[in-house]
């Protein structure tokens, strides 16, 4: 379960996200709002990669505030990001042996995670591949395997469906609803495709300006009537 | 990853040893000491690249820490009844210790900014060596008294010229071994995370606190050893030899060799220190080396990234595939 409460980051005079209090306990929630609406601010202050001005961040009864980042890495935040990160000069393997070694799992349970992740994400046939030749999918996907190694229990999804085509969206969603029934953790996507929301996310959350505007089943969120004026702009 | 004895690995050792055994013979005494120099800056080369190819910092104090380590040894030398190796290995760690000090910068800047802190840093290492001056056997701490230097202990079985040589290749075979294993361990793909960027490593719960840490003062080490050996070679430094310049000119050749392969660390240091000997050779001013450094590195940023080595190794994965072509 995550439990944010009283939640405030300030960029200056900017308030990016502005006494933000939720609890949340579905398998896969969305996180929706219009650009500038706090959403990365919000992954952000999960991650560690913000000073938060006050309120507190909670997965499992446990405050990840003034934990440094690569400890809630450890303690099972991961993470992928909007823009894909994959190093050019490392293979999907030894992208996935980082974390694995920031964790400090040993031969065999290494081995099985990598396999494990791997098939899970359809990625197999590229483990000795080297970033810089993967494809962009295949750069996707080794982000998600890299959230999947070493027993992650919230995973944060910052637009993974960036750039994708009709097909590989069919998988990224096949993916994203198997991960919480075979790796047990809970998901916080964040994503502008409201579709892919829609299909994905039992219930779903809106902030605009750093404020929560709605929250609740995705279907009864995306038909009420403030969403619709904040967010699809009627 | 345990390191496997394949038989590329096997063919490497064995090239190795032959180039110990056979190398000092074909070469007079001058170019034995010419060679073995070139190839202690070679070993500063190498902690050049550590840094800039595996974490994409810039790091100008090298040469300084060349002299660090240097230092120690002659301090010790003359303190303790320690033997070489030993003495040797002290340095790396003290040097390893500076190293990782001045990596403390690194933490929050990169780019021109480092590059310039860890250059001021190199200009007050060369003002304290100009100030102190490096033991010759004085009293006291220092160690400086006004007379000519006393002996620098060489191990037992590396005593002559040419056997210091094979001595310096063997030490500098191991120190690429040592970096060589990083790249493909822990430290390696946390480095290369961090390079890509610091968000992306955290996230993936890499400290990189600590093995920025870790790399500078691998970089220190192998520098502090280049310093024990080049102490040892030249049996008393010189404060004049260590120049907060001489730092740049050395990044500079790292980039015109490669930093991405050992080979171009070895490059490197043939090019510090044997082309300007070579050209001296020939009658030329030693200066003229300036210049082929300077159409060098243009050459090197404009159309070599991989520097010398890589072309080199390029030119002749090439040749191989040709090779294999026609067999079929």
């Amino acid at each position: 379960m995550i439990d944010i409460s009283n939640l405030t980051v300030k960029f200056g005079g900017v308030v990016a996200l502005d006494d933000l209090s939720l609890k949340i306990t579905d398998d896969v929630v969305g996180l929706i709002g219009p650009n500038g609406a706090g959403k990365t601010t919000l992954t952000n202050a999960f991650s560690g990669f913000v000073n938060v001005s006050s309120g507190s961040v909670s997965v499992n009864g446990l405050n990840l505030i003034d934990m440094p980042p690569h400890k809630r890495t450890r303690w099972g935040v991961a993470r992928s990001f909007q823009k894909v990160q994959t190093v050019f000069d490392l293979t999907v393997e030894e992208h996935l042996n980082t974390v694995l070694d920031a964790k400090g799992a040993s031969g065999q349970l290494r081995e099985k995670a990598i396999v494990r992740a791997l098939n899970f994400v359809g990625l197999a046939a590229q483990r000795k591949t080297l970033g810089v030749d993967l494809n962009p999918y295949h750069r996707r996907m080794t982000e998600i395997a890299k959230c999947l190694v070493g027993a992650p229990r919230i995973i944060l999804l910052d637009e993974p469906g960036g750039g994708l085509s009709e097909s590989e969206m069919l998988e990224l969603r096949r993916i994203i609803l198997g991960i919480h029934p075979e790796f047990g953790a809970q998901i916080l996507l964040v994503d502008h495709d409201v579709d892919l929301i829609r299909d994905v996310c039992t219930s779903t959350v809106v902030l605009d300006f750093g404020k929560l505007i709605a929250f609740g089943p995705t279907e009864e969120v995306l038909q009420d009537e403030v969403v619709k004026a904040a967010y699809l702009g009627r | 990853m345990p390191l496997r004895f394949d038989i590329k690995n096997t063919f490497t050792l064995v090239l190795v040893l032959a180039v110990i055994v056979l190398f000092p013979l074909l070469l007079s005494s001058l170019w034995v000491k010419v060679v073995t120099s070139a190839l202690i800056f070679s070993l500063a080369a190498l902690g050049v690249s550590v840094v800039f190819a595996q974490l994409g910092l810039i790091n100008l104090s090298q040469i300084a820490l060349v002299g660090v380590g240097g230092w120690v040894l002659l301090r010790l030398n003359y303190a303790t009844e320690l033997p070489f190796t030993v003495m040797l290995v002290l340095g790396g760690i003290v040097t390893a210790s500076i190293g990782a000090l001045l990596a403390l910068p690194a933490l929050r800047m990169r780019g021109l900014y480092l590059a310039l802190v860890t250059l001021m840093a190199a200009g007050a290492f060369q003002i304290l060596f100009n100030a102190f001056q490096f033991p010759n056997g004085g009293e006291g701490f220092w160690g400086v008294a006004q007379q000519s230097a006393g002996v620098v202990r060489r191990p037992a079985f590396a005593q002559s010229d040419a056997n210091y040589l094979r001595y310096v290749i063997s030490a500098v075979a191991i120190c690429i071994t040592v970096v060589g294993l990083h790249r493909y361990a822990a430290p390696g793909r946390a480095w290369a995370m961090t390079r890509q960027s610091e968000a992306n490593a955290m996230a993936a719960g890499v400290n990189v606190t600590f093995y920025k840490l870790w790399a500078f003062a691998l970089s220190g080490c192998v520098a502090g050893i280049a310093g024990g050996l080049l102490a040892g070679a030249l049996q008393q430094l010189d404060a004049r030899s260590f120049l907060a310049g001489d730092s740049i000119l050395l990044f500079a050749l790292a980039i015109v060799g490669g930093v991405y392969h050992w080979l171009g660390a070895i490059i490197a240091g043939l090019l510090f220190k044997l082309l300007p000997a070579l050209l001296n050779d020939f009658g030329l001013s030693a200066d003229i080396a300036m210049v082929i450094f300077g159409a060098a590195l243009l050459h090197a940023i404009m159309t070599a990234p991989q520097g010398i080595a890589g072309q080199l190794i390029g030119a002749i994965s090439s040749i191989g595939k040709k090779g294999s072509a026609t067999d079929d």
